[in-house]
C-alpha cells in the first residue's frame, strides 16, 4: 500500500484551498507563471538588500553633536554647486544631441568654398528654427558646467570635503574636471572656424612637444601633424561618442560615492 | 502551520555533513584568495567590535519628507537654473564665427576662457632653466617646459589630500592650508591675465616683464595675506569653540 506523497510544488491545489477573489487569482497565475520562468523570487533578497543600503543613515555629524550649526550656515548655497554642474551637463547633453541632427564633421568644401562643418554652422545659426537659441544654449550650458565645476573643487578644497576617506572621489574630480576641460576643447572645434583651427593648431603643437611620445599622441588625437579630416572627425567622435559615455559613468560613480559616505559638514 | 501552506525552504536540498561550510571552503583557499579572505574576516571582526563600542545611539532621523516636500523643491530649484540657462542663452547670444583659414595665422589665438591658465602656463619658458652643465643649453624644450607645467599643477592638486591629514576642515583651523589654496586661485588668474597679455595690454599700463613678475608675485602676496588674516581669527574662533566645547563636555 503506497500513499502518494503531496507535492510540495503543486501551486493549483495551494489556491484552491485558498478563498480567492478572482483579481487575486489572476494575479497569483501570473506571478507563478513569471516566477516559474524568470526565478523572481531569487531577486527579492536583492531587492531588500538594497532598500536597506539606500536607507542607510550616517552617524550623527559632528556638527549635530556639538550644536555647531550656527558657525557655517553661510557655506551652504556653495554646497549646490555640484548639483547645479550636473543639471548643466543635462541640459548641454540634450541640446547637444539635438544640434547633432543638423550638423556633420567634414572639412569637404561645398560651394561658396565652405567647408561642410562650417556650413552647418550657418545652417543651423541662420535657417533653423531655434537653431541660433540651440546653439547658444548648448555653448552657454557648457560654459556653466565649467564655471560650476571649478567653482565646486574651490568649494571642496576650503571645506576640507576631500580629506580622509574622501581621497579617491578628489582625484576622481580632478579626472571629471580635465574630462570637462576636454569636452569644451573637442566642443570649441567642431565649428571649424578660424578661432577652432588655431585652437586645434596650439593643441597640436602642444602634443608634439610631448617627449618620447608625443608624435603618437598627435596621431592619436589629432590624427596627425596637422589639421585635416582627419582632426575633424577625431574631434566629433570624442565628442560626441566617447568623452558622453566616460564622463557621464564617472559623474555617476562620483555621485554615488558622495551618496555612500555622505555630504562632509565643516566641523 | 497546516500542511497546506508550503514549506518556507521548500525546494532547497538541506546540506550533508560533508559539505564545507562557507567560511570552511574559504579557508581552504590559498594565496592571495585566502589573504583577502583573512583581511575581511578581520575587518568584518573590526567592525563589530566597533560598533559594540561605540556610544553612538542610533535614533530616528527627523527628516523633511522626501515625497512630496523634498521632490518639489529640487524640481523647483531645477527647473530655475535649467530657466537661467534657457535665458542667458536667449539673452546673450553668441555670435557667428569667422571660417578657418589655414592660411592667415590671426593675432590673437585663444582656447574658451577655462583654459587660459593652461595656455598661460606654456609661456613660462622664461622659467626653463639654461644649464650650465650643457652649456648653457635648456634641458627640455620651451615647449615641452609649458605642457609639463601642466602636469605639476595637475598632480600638485591631486596630491592635497594625501599631504593634509587630519580632521580639521574650516579655513580657519588651517591657515596654512587656505593660504596655499587663496594662493592658488590667485596664481589661476594672473597666469590667465598672462595668457591673454595681448588683449590686456591697454588695460595695465605694465610692461611684459612686470607682469611677468607681478603672475607669480600676486599669489604669493594673497597666500601671506590670508595666513595672516586667518591666523588673527583663530584666535577668537578656538577660544569660541573650546569655551563651548568645556560647557558640554567638563573635563575630568
Amino acid at each position: 500500500m503506497s500513499i502518494e506523497r503531496k507535492d510540495e510544488h503543486d501551486h493549483e491545489a495551494w489556491m484552491e484551498g485558498k478563498d480567492l477573489s478572482p483579481i487575486e487569482e489572476v494575479y497569483l497565475t501570473t506571478l507563478i507563471w513569471m516566477d516559474r520562468r524568470l526565478r523572481i523570487v531569487d531577486y527579492l533578497e536583492m531587492l531588500e538588500d538594497m532598500y536597506y543600503k539606500t536607507n542607510l543613515q550616517m552617524p550623527k555629524s559632528h556638527t549635530e553633536q556639538y550644536n555647531l550649526d550656527n558657525k557655517f550656515w553661510y557655506w551652504y548655497p556653495l554646497y549646490a554647486l555640484g548639483s547645479f554642474s550636473t543639471i548643466a551637463y543635462v541640459v548641454a547633453a540634450i541640446s547637444g544631441a539635438l544640434l547633432g541632427f543638423y550638423y556633420a564633421p567634414s572639412t569637404a568644401t561645398t560651394e561658396g568654398a565652405r567647408t561642410v562643418a562650417y556650413s552647418n554652422v550657418l545652417f543651423i545659426m541662420g535657417d533653423l528654427n531655434f537653431g541660433f537659441f540651440l546653439r547658444s544654449l548648448h555653448r552657454w550650458s557648457a560654459q556653466v558646467m565649467t564655471a560650476a565645476v571649478f567653482l565646486h573643487m574651490l568649494r571642496v578644497y576650503f571645506t576640507g570635503a576631500y580629506k580622509e576617506p574622501r581621497e579617491l572621489n578628489w582625484i576622481l574630480g580632478i579626472v571629471l574636471i580635465s574630462l570637462t576641460m576636454v569636452f569644451g576643447y573637442t566642443g570649441y572645434l567642431l565649428p571649424w572656424s578660424q578661432l577652432s583651427y588655431w585652437a586645434g593648431q596650439i593643441g597640436v603643437e602642444m602634443a608634439l612637444s610631448i617627449p618620447l611620445i608625443g608624435e603618437w599622441v598627435a596621431q592619436l588625437i589629432f590624427g596627425g601633424f596637422s589639421l585635416g579630416e582627419a582632426t575633424l572627425q577625431r574631434m566629433y567622435i570624442l565628442h560626441v561618442f566617447v568623452l558622453p559615455f566616460v564622463v557621464t559613468a564617472l559623474i555617476a560613480i562620483h555621485i554615488g560615492i558622495v551618496w555612500m559616505q555622505g555630504i562632509a559638514e565643516p566641523h | 502551520m497546516s500542511d497546506k501552506e508550503p514549506k518556507p525552504d521548500g525546494g532547497i536540498v538541506p546540506q550533508d555533513d560533508q559539505a564545507p561550510t562557507w567560511s570552511e571552503r574559504k579557508e581552504r583557499t590559498q594565496g592571495l584568495a585566502r589573504l583577502t579572505y583573512e583581511y575581511f574576516e578581520r575587518s568584518r571582526r573590526e567592525d563589530e567590535e566597533l560598533r559594540k563600542e561605540s556610544d553612538y545611539v542610533e535614533r530616528d532621523v527627523l527628516a523633511f519628507p522626501t515625497w512630496p516636500h523634498e521632490m518639489i523643491r529640487n524640481l523647483a530649484i531645477t527647473s530655475f537654473f535649467v530657466g537661467l540657462m534657457f535665458f542667458i542663452a536667449a539673452a546673450i547670444p553668441i555670435g557667428v564665427p569667422e571660417p578657418a583659414n589655414p592660411n592667415s595665422t590671426p593675432a590673437v589665438i585663444l582656447p574658451d576662457w577655462y583654459l587660459y591658465w593652461s595656455f598661460g602656463l606654456l609661456k613660462l619658458p622664461p622659467l626653463n632653466p639654461e644649464l650650465s652643465l650643457l652649456g648653457g643649453e635648456k634641458l627640455l624644450a620651451d615647449r615641452t617646459y609649458g605642457v609639463l607645467a601642466n602636469l605639476v599643477v595637475v598632480g600638485a592638486i591631486a596630491i592635497v589630500p594625501f599631504l593634509n591629514k587630519g580632521n580639521a576642515r574650516r579655513p580657519v583651523e588651517e591657515p596654512f592650508w587656505a593660504s596655499i589654496g587663496v594662493g592658488g586661485v590667485v596664481f589661476a588668474f594672473t597666469i590667465a591675465v598672462l595668457a591673454v597679455k595681448n588683449l590686456v595690454a591697454g588695460t595695465f599700463p605694465l610692461g611684459n616683464h612686470e607682469l611677468f613678475d607681478l603672475t607669480f608675485l600676486l599669489p604669493v602676496v594673497a597666500g601671506f595675506i590670508t595666513y595672516g588674516v586667518l591666523k588673527a581669527m583663530r584666535e577668537g574662533y578656538m577660544f569660541e569653540l573650546n569655551r563651548r566645547y568645556y560647557r558640554l563636555r567638563p573635563p575630568k
